[in-house]
């Protein structure tokens, strides 16, 4: 039987993963842009959860509202990495350091 | 409630979505040449939402089953984010010409971020609010990379990017949790949740969404964003990332905290409280030894958050009262501080943010000058100007709720915080002139700053005024 | 009307010194003239009035200064008989000196600073002596003490004049201190501050105690001694006059206004004032007696010996406020308001006189180089004449007499006629000091305007015959018909005599001089003439003033007496055998230096006070203060900030895996701060 207590343990570890590959990870901006959409992931599958725990449409809504605004935030942050791009010529994570102190 | 009645309620949103949407197709069709029409009516579309304010828009209650509420609240912070956003939509074609070229979707960014944040001091819901800070954070995004020529501005719009849908991931996360504990996105009802049995997973989410929240106003330790993007970004765009953008997050936390988290108030109040000291230690040693003005002000945003965080902490109708009078004067002060710096240019023209070029500034430009000191001394808290006033509040608020501690250290650390606004009037009247800035001319930027000078000099004389507009509004929260 | 008469100096201080960079100096100093000169033509008819017998004491209220509980002070001017002798005295001499001013500070380059001051001093004065309650006499009070000490370092630029001022400003803190205490006591015991119902109330009091530092003493007899500590600062009494004679820094005009004629008779107004209080205390009455009659023979012993022009007026000024003070000690106020009236004219006019020959010898002020001045400056010689006749008391009972033969003698008459001890022992001393005084004021006399020329040894004279002018303030300029030697004395220098806006004040101070004591004894002395014209505003004792009519005439006739041996003395001494004080001072050389030195008071006090306060201020300063308070407050503060400041900065790396860490392990602090106890 799979309870709520699963599907939470599940959403946390996805959490932490996409925390730890923004701040791990050194090389490649992408893979920033795919970490928070795993963040998000983790949020929807805990609204969805708790919407089905609840027996509460609330939750499923929200998600839709979460995966709504993923989508803009994944096409801006996309935007500013090629406007990035073309200024330095390169997207790794430690070239963005110009500004500092 | 008819979906009609509501609609009326949110008149402010309706006239600057709607309106950004028309200027978009105007943008779209008469391109970078019409940025001052599309500016102009950005501004007119700004003083239409806010004269809807007066009407069922500033009072009018619950809208849409509550996850909107028209309030006195809301009105308040509302009138100061459009006087902020007009300011920053005013302001900026001329910055734009000299360094870039004119951008006619900058207007349409501001109205849209603006409507973002009228959502935000206007929720009653989870929803609400994350769709209102999300709608504001991405227009934030586009503004913080503006400046192409500028190599920075890309750099600073990334990392506003990637730590904002850090924070909002944090501050999803912990709504999924209040969601899921309490039962409800709703306020009243989180609220009513939390005064009962609020179990460590209630807990766990408000811990999120308040890290979140702190993102956004900026509040050590998740800080780290605002001297690299105040930095980088484009001159206007950071003077509207420190002004309205900071108003309505800390009207948000301020709702959320007192009205969906009221009955925890023991519970947040102690991480609020460590957040406000945090913030205005962090923000003042971090202040000195900046060489970038914006920088410099970046810091002192910090520094000024903390403050008002100390009124949040005190968790009474005194705090909240105190921060709203608190966010006003700082309005004008930052807005005043960054018309200043707008018209700090070199001999040809490009714009200056190094803070030795400001040596012997009084000699070459007496005005500026004074009024670059007027805000300094204000932001330090030097009794007779304006921004004495807030601090004193907010002191007392904290004072009343038996938080001497708290009152003391920030009093203490206000004090090294006043050194590096007084190393800048310093450098300004008794340094060697270093003869970098040409006269420039711009009569609403400098009839701006000398209102907002002049404000600061004798606006004590509005405290009575203010003083009861914002015991007004803050007594839609209780 | 009184409220101008108050006020004029005020406004025209105000006008003079704030504007008088754009007026200039011809109409700041117009305007402060002016505006003395009216006041002084308001105040004589209010004086006359109380002659007259048609006025009565009266209260004009201006505004309410203080109200704070049981505090209540207002601003309010009250005019009674003790007031307008007060007025008379303060606005005549005060316009007199400004008058006076446009001649001797007629090279000054701050003119208009000065006649501010000296209008400042005057409304400070005006508000001292007007005062209804125990603040605003304090105010007044403290504002002669500030214009007082702006007066004295007038000249700024000269060391001693800066130190002289600061002296005077610190000496007066102490006898402040007292009478601050004194009126706290005074709001403490009687609930109000209000002078007339402190008097009202004495009576009810008389007998209480109170405790102070741990003792029970009577209520009254402490206020008293407190308020008169205060008096004794400001009137330099013997303690506390060590300021007075160094006060003569400041330009003469200001020595004959502040330190002669009216700032220095405040703490004698003061206990008149109050004498209803003194009258109900006989053991502070006594104290006064004592200390009046010491200072005023230690300051006479002092006079004996100075050789400043100035210093020995100071002096006398000194020993004559002892008079007065153990007047009103054994219960003669009226005597002593008197002798204040009298004084008031004839020592003006010495300092004035003195003023006039200082400025006729060219800013030098040691009598030994001074000398037969009699026929180089005639007026002035007798101006001077006639002031020493009034000091010295010259006069013929039931004929004429200078001023201070009415004063001094009521005052020595009624000493006797107390019949206390501390009466019979200020009566010894009145007598011995009136022989001191009259040997010292004709000593003056002999030494400046007798004898030989013998200013060749000055070093001003010779720089003035020299045409060396450049040194200092006093740059004049006279023209030097001889430019060698000259075996005469003179070293080729001719003395001149004052301008006309000078000798016009020695003019009318002279007729001061010489006839204020015939023309109003009646109505301060007589004992049915004098109550009808105090109207009760001094405790006015007419058994002692009929008492005094009927001494045995040896004591009558004793001033008389020894101000005739002091003469001859003086005459003998320095006309008829010269050399005779260079023997007495060789064969009594200890007494000689102990007067020269004045007693080593100043000697005393740096030793007490002074150096162990340097001590302690140096190892504050030292220790407490750059080695412990700096070291660990600012510049320890300021070294952790800029630690803090580099450790901020620090983690501002500019990494973006660095700030999402931080954010990060705030949230993780954040958590565990819920998880593992903190809240509850």
């Amino acid at each position: 039987m799979i309870t709520l207590g699963h599907y939470l343990f599940v959403s946390a570890i996805l959490f932490v993963m996409g925390v730890l590959g923004i701040f791990i990870n050194r090389k490649n901006i992408i893979i920033i842009l795919m970490a928070i959409e795993l963040i998000l992931l983790s949020v929807n599958l805990n609204l969805v959860a708790f919407s089905a725990y609840l027996h509460d449409m609330v939750g499923q809504i929200f998600a839709m509202f979460v995966l709504t605004v993923a989508a803009g935030e994944a096409a801006i942050g996309l935007a500013i990495l090629v406007i990035y791009f073309r200024g330095r010529g390169t997207i790794a994570v430690e070239d963005a350091n110009r500004m500092k102190g | 409630m008819s979906y009609l009645d509501s609609l009326a309620l949110t008149a402010p949103e309706l006239i600057l979505s709607l309106g950004a949407t028309f200027l978009m197709l105007v943008a779209a069709w008469g391109g970078d040449k019409a940025t001052r029409t599309i500016s102009w009516g950005a501004v007119a579309l700004f003083a239409a939402a806010g004269a809807s304010l007066a009407g069922p828009a500033g009072h009018g209650g619950s809208a849409f089953f509550g996850l909107y509420t028209a309030d006195a609240f809301g009105a308040f912070a509302k009138s100061l984010i459009y006087l902020a956003a007009a300011i920053c939509v005013i302001i900026a074609p001329r910055w734009f010409e000299v360094n870039e070229r004119n951008r006619a979707e900058y207007p349409v960014l501001i109205l849209l971020a603006a409507t973002g944040m009228g959502m935000m001091v206007s929720a009653t819901d989870l929803l609400t609010l994350y769709v209102g800070l999300e709608l504001n954070s991405l227009a934030s995004y586009v503004l913080a990379s503006m400046a192409q020529k500028d190599g920075r501005a890309a750099e600073a719009g990334l990392k506003y990017f990637v730590l904002g849908a850090l924070a909002s991931g944090i501050l999803l996360y912990g709504i999924s949790l209040l969601y899921g504990f309490t039962g409800s996105t709703h306020y009243v009802d989180i609220a009513h949740e939390m005064g009962g049995s609020a179990g460590m997973g209630a807990l766990f989410g408000m811990v999120f969404v308040l890290a979140g929240l702190s993102f956004k106003v900026s509040a050590v330790p998740f800080h780290m964003w605002t001297p690299d993007v105040y930095e980088g970004a484009p001159t206007p765009v950071t003077c509207l990332f420190a002004s309205a953008p900071k108003v309505a997050a800390m009207a948000l936390l301020v709702r959320v905290s007192m009205v969906a988290l009221g009955p925890a108030t023991h519970q947040w109040q102690q991480i609020i409280a460590f957040a406000a000291l945090a913030s205005i230690i962090l923000g003042a040693a971090g202040a000195i030894g900046q060489t970038n003005i914006k920088r410099l002000l970046a810091y002192s945003s910090i520094n000024n958050v903390g403050f008002m965080l100390i009124g949040l902490a005190a968790g009474t109708r005194e705090g909240v009262a105190a921060v709203l009078f608190y966010l006003t004067v700082y309005v004008v002060t930052v807005l005043g501080s960054f018309l200043a710096v707008l018209q700090l240019r070199d001999r040809q023209g490009k714009p200056v943010e190094a803070i030795a070029a400001l040596a012997g500034l009084s000699q070459s430009r007496k005005g500026l000058a004074a009024a670059l000191a007027v805000f300094m001394f204000s932001l330090a808290g030097i009794p007779p100007l304006f921004g004495f006033w807030p601090k004193l509040l907010v002191f007392q608020a904290a004072i009343d709720a038996h938080l001497l501690p708290l009152a003391i250290i920030g009093f203490v650390a206000s004090v090294i915080g006043a050194f590096y606004y007084i190393k800048i009037v310093k450098i300004m009247y008794f340094d060697d002139a270093a003869d970098m800035i040409s006269p420039d001319n711009g009569l609403v930027e400098r009839w701006t700053m000398a209102l907002a000078a002049m404000l600061l000099v004798v606006g004590y004389v509005l405290i009575p005024w203010l003083g009861a507009a914002s015991a007004q509004a803050t007594g839609a929260l209780f | 009307m009184i409220q101008a008469l108050v006020f004029l100096p005020l406004i025209a201080a105000i006008i003079a010194g704030l504007g008088g960079r754009w007026i200039g100096k011809i109409a700041a100093k117009s305007i402060t003239t002016g505006a003395l000169f009216a006041s002084c033509a308001l105040a004589w008819p209010i004086f006359i009035s109380f002659l007259n017998g048609t006025a009565s004491s009266h209260v004009a209220h201006v505004l309410n200064f203080i109200h704070s509980g049981a505090l209540n002070v207002d601003w309010a001017l009250r005019v009674d008989a003790l007031t307008a002798v007060m007025l008379v005295v303060v606005t005549t001499v005060s316009a007199l000196v400004h008058l006076y001013s446009w001649g001797y500070m007629a090279e000054d380059e701050s003119q208009p600073r000065f006649f501010a001051y000296l209008s400042l001093f005057t409304f400070a004065m005006l508000m001292l002596v007007t005062a209804d309650s125990l603040v605003q006499m304090f105010f007044g009070w403290e504002g002669v003490g500030l214009a007082s000490y702006l007066l004295i370092g007038f000249w700024y630029h000269k060391p001693s004049a800066g130190a002289a001022a600061i002296k005077a400003f610190i000496v007066n803190r102490v006898g402040d201190f007292g009478f601050s205490l004194g009126i706290f006591g005074c709001f403490l015991v009687f609930g109000t501050v209000s002078i007339p119902k402190i008097l009202e109330m004495t009576p009810g009091m008389a007998g209480a105690t109170i405790g102070f530092l741990g003792m029970r003493v009577d209520v009254i007899t402490l206020l008293c001694i407190l308020l008169f500590i205060g008096a004794c600062g400001k009137s330099a009494q013997l303690g506390l006059h060590t300021w007075l004679p160094d006060a003569m820094e400041g330009p003469t005009p200001v020595s004959a206004l502040i330190h002669a004629a009216t700032m220095v008779t405040a703490g004698v107004f003061m206990v008149c004032r109050l004498s209803p209080l003194f009258a109900a205390s006989p053991t502070a009455s006594s104290v006064v007696t004592y200390v009046g009659a010491a200072t005023a023979f230690f300051a006479a012993t002092v006079g004996t010996t100075q050789t400043d022009i100035k210093r020995v007026i100071a002096y006398s000024t000194c020993s004559q406020l002892g008079y007065m003070f153990f007047a009103a000690g054994v219960g003669a106020y009226n005597a002593a308001m008197f002798h204040l009236f009298t004084h008031a004219f004839f020592k003006a006019l010495l300092f004035l006189g003195a003023g006039a020959v200082i400025h006729a010898m060219h800013h030098e002020q040691d009598m030994r180089f001074y000398g037969g001045l009699r026929k180089k400056i005639p007026f002035t010689f007798a101006a001077m004449i006639a002031g020493t006749l009034a000091i010295t008391g010259v006069g013929i009972a039931g004929l004429f007499g200078f001023a201070g033969f009415y004063s001094k003698d009521a005052i020595i008459e009624a000493t006797y006629a107390s019949n206390l001890p501390a009466g019979g022992f200020a009566f010894v001393v009145s007598v011995v000091a009136a022989l001191l005084t009259s040997f010292y004021s004709w000593r003056l006399i002999f030494l400046t305007f007798f004898g030989k020329a013998r200013w060749s040894g000055s070093e001003h004279i010779q720089h003035a015959a020299h045409g060396h002018d450049a040194h200092g303030n006093d740059d004049h300029h006279h023209p030097t018909p001889y430019a060698d030697m000259h075996d005469d004395g003179t070293a080729g220098y001719l003395p001149h005599e004052a301008p006309f806006s000078m000798l016009i004040p020695l003019l009318v101070l002279t007729m001061g001089a010489v006839f204020s004591g015939f023309i109003f004894t009646g109505n301060f002395i007589d004992p049915e003439a004098g109550s009808r014209f105090w109207q009760g505003s001094i405790a006015f004792n007419a058994g002692l003033m009929d008492a005094r009519e009927h001494v045995p005439w040896l004591v009558s006739k004793s001033a008389t007496i020894v101000m005739l041996i002091g003469l001859f003395t003086a005459w003998w001494a320095y006309i008829r055998k010269p050399d005779v004080p260079a023997k007495f001072t060789a064969q009594f050389s200890m007494l000689y230096q102990f007067l020269l030195n004045k007693w080593y008071f100043d000697e005393l006090y740096d030793l007490i006070f002074v150096r162990p306060a340097m001590w302690i201020g140096r190892l504050l300063w030292h220790r407490g203060d750059e080695k412990t308070i700096d070291r660990f407050g600012p510049n320890g503060v300021a070294e952790i900030v800029g630690m803090g400041s580099r450790l901020a900065v620090r983690f501002q790396s500019g990494y973006l895996a660095t700030y999402a860490l931080v954010m990060l392990l705030g949230l993780c602090a954040a958590v565990s701060w819920f998880v593992f106890g903190g809240a509850k």
